[in-house]
């Protein structure tokens, strides 16, 4: 497991900033796998993956790279190497150079360092462009050979700092193949951080979710979507359905009644937050089964539309492909599937249940049950 | 036929209209000045009598021109090796942003703004043999001859410590803009401070390097006043040697101070020259 990492209570603050950049952040990454450090600007996340680096000193906690700790090891010695979003490749070295640097400095004859680098530009798919001047490249060809110089150095951790953010959408799904294909070949440890949810997913097996500089949650990207731990990691992810009301024998009650909840979680009883992705209702005709619901708003998505629909007195939407003939005020019925649902404490009511100071959080616990049937 | 007002697509009319004022005064100065040394030098622009074309003010200085010359730019190039020494190892310290970075740029900026006349006498009142360092070690005599000696260490110390400032301030301002992110790269690439020094740092900041180099070495070469205070009387350097003829009593000296003048002008473009070249062929001026 040379390259799991590990934090412990990683805090850092910055002076002159009004709080923790980092607070006090858990973190445990598996050899060989792909972690999305996943939240808004500010969240603290390249902060986070800067201090794993070496190139911040965090204020407490501990970084573990295969159990062994970072702690006064020099960032030249902690077999990690990073890619930004700017590639910056050195303009003083030509293509091949820049991928032979780190076997350059290892002290690898030159000629050994660029033969190795050959065959790195090779699986980037940029053969025969090392004696090109770095100037002459394209985006997302330079940010090619930046991911190329950086597997170059044998790296045990790599980590990837919004690495794609500057590319067109078409080149970064290249770049998003690529990736896949790199991790098949040689199976590095990847924390890549990104403020795009899409591409999080798209990269990633597991997503690490910040916040404000605390880590909210840290789950598979499907109970990432399906079993927020809290409102603000729905919000998030991008959860569109809040529903106010209660659990009671593991169902959960609001103006649009009793909805059975999944079985693999015991629900705390009390008022709680019914979250459902606007991506799992679906919106069926009139004449069928499931909950009435009114078309009160529609918006247009690229391929698909949200819709907006009145259930009972709550605001619900709804995404539904293009070409479904739905307009303002049309009946409809929807089926919320039970395994999407999920319940999380409402802030705002969770005080006013009786016992609420022993009742422990409802934070979609049987996300664990689910991750381990995962694994 | 007129030229395009746009090469490219971008239009160049602007940009040549908002530097004209500054090209053209600066034209004036510079070929306006040289044309007329020029012209003094072989005899076009006379004192007195009528003009005629002659290199005899050239001739009359045959004998000390090369040794002039020869001393000048060693005085130049030993002074721009300590100025850029100095002055890169300086801006490696304040790029790392400690208090003694702080401490060297604060220095770095006080000195930017002393008069070289000013440091002169400094440098006289320090490392003269009646001077401050002499009468605290006490040598009794045995003290080396760093003022007016010739090895012109006081020269060389004088514009080493001004121009090192210059050279400082100028290659911090690459290395605080460019070199940080790429210092941090090549660390996790597995670079080492040394090799980070040799592989990036050095070549990033040669280009500024190179051209702050040639502007000291163009001043040292062409500046009269450190010399004319800390050397000897003979052999001149060249600029100390046009301005002794300038201010000749005998008018006929005149234009022999402008041909002294048109050589040190020739030398100073031929360093623009070679480091244009150089620079032209660095991937990093392109």
């Amino acid at each position: 497991m040379i390259g799991a990492v590990t934090l412990e209570g990683l805090s850092k603050t910055f002076p002159g900033t009004g709080g923790p950049v980092l607070e006090d952040v858990n973190l445990s990454v598996d050899a060989g796998t792909c972690t999305a450090l996943l939240g808004p600007s500010g969240a603290g996340k390249s902060t986070l993956l800067r201090a794993i680096a070496g190139l911040e000193r965090p204020d407490t906690g501990r970084v573990l790279v295969g159990g062994r700790d970072m702690a006064g090891v020099r960032p030249e010695r902690r077999g990690m190497a990073m890619v930004q979003q700017r590639p910056l490749l050195f303009p003083h070295l030509n293509v091949l150079d820049n991928v032979a640097f780190a076997g350059t400095v290892r002290g690898i004859p030159k000629r050994v360092a660029r033969a190795d680098a050959a065959g790195f530009l090779e699986l980037v798919q940029l053969a025969g462009f090392g004696p090109r001047p770095v100037v002459a490249l394209s985006g997302g060809q330079a940010q090619r050979v930046a991911i190329a110089r950086a597997l170059a150095a044998r790296p045990a951790v790599l980590l990837l700092d919004e690495p794609f953010s500057a590319l067109d959408p078409e080149l970064r799904s290249v770049m998003h193949d690529l990736l896949a294909q790199l991790r098949r070949t040689l199976n590095p440890t990847i924390l890549m951080v990104t403020h795009d949810r899409s591409e999080a997913a798209a990269v990633a097996e597991r997503i690490a979710l910040f916040s404000g500089g605390r880590m909210l949650q840290h789950d598979s990207v499907e109970l990432m979507y399906s079993r927020p731990s809290s409102l603000e990691a729905s919000r998030l992810m991008g959860g569109a359905n809040e529903i106010a009301g209660t659990v009671r024998k593991g169902c959960h009650h609001s103006a649009l009644g009793a909805l059975r909840l999944p079985d693999d979680t015991t629900w705390q009883p009390g008022p709680g937050m019914l979250l459902v992705r606007q991506e799992s209702i679906e919106v069926g005709p009139w004449d069928g089964p499931g909950l009435h619901a009114t078309v009160s708003g529609l918006r247009a998505l690229g391929p698909r539309r949200l819709v907006r629909l009145d259930a009972a007195g709550v605001l619900l939407r709804a995404e539904v492909p293009l070409g479904r003939a739905l307009a303002e005020g049309d009946s409809v019925r929807l089926k919320i599937p039970t395994s999407a649902l999920a319940v999380v404490d409402d802030p705002d009511t969770a005080h006013t249940f009786p016992g609420a100071e022993t009742r422990p959080p409802i934070t979609s616990q049987g996300r664990g049950t689910l991750a381990t049937a995962d694994n | 036929m007129a030229p395009p007002a746009s090469v490219g697509g971008r239009s160049w009319l602007p940009g040549t209209l908002m530097a004209a004022p500054a090209v053209l005064i600066a034209a004036f100065v510079v070929v306006g000045g040289m044309a007329t040394a020029l012209a003094q030098s072989l005899g076009l622009f006379p004192l007195v009598g009528p003009p005629s074309l002659t290199v005899a003010a050239y001739a009359a200085q045959a004998g000390d021109l090369p040794v002039g010359i020869g001393l000048s730019l060693a005085i130049a190039a030993a002074s721009t090796v300590v100025a850029c020494l100095v002055g890169f190892t300086a801006a490696l310290v304040i790029v790392q942003g400690r208090w003694c970075g702080k401490l060297v740029a604060a220095l770095g900026t006080l000195t930017i703004p002393v008069p070289h006349i000013v440091g002169a006498a400094s440098v006289s009142l320090l490392l003269a043999d009646s001077g401050l360092l002499s009468r605290l070690f006490n040598t009794g005599g045995s003290w080396p001859e760093l003022v007016g000696g010739p090895w012109w260490i006081g020269v060389v110390a004088e514009y080493g410590w001004k121009e090192s400032a210059f050279v400082a301030l100028v290659v911090t301002g690459t290395l605080a803009t460019r070199a940080v992110s790429y210092d941090e790269t090549a660390t996790l690439l597995g670079a080492g401070r040394l090799r980070r020094l040799r592989h990036i740092l050095i070549p990033l900041s040669l280009p500024t390097l190179t051209i702050s180099a040639t502007i000291v070495f163009v001043y040292s070469l062409g500046s009269y006043e450190v010399a004319w205070l800390l050397g000897r009387v003979y052999p001149e350097p060249l600029p100390v040697m046009a301005l002794r003829l300038f201010n000749a009593a005998t008018l006929t000296a005149r234009p022999e101070a402008a041909a002294v003048a048109i050589v040190t002008t020739i030398l100073s473009f031929g360093a623009v020259a070679t480091a244009l070249t150089y620079l032209n062929r660095s991937p990093l001026w392109r």
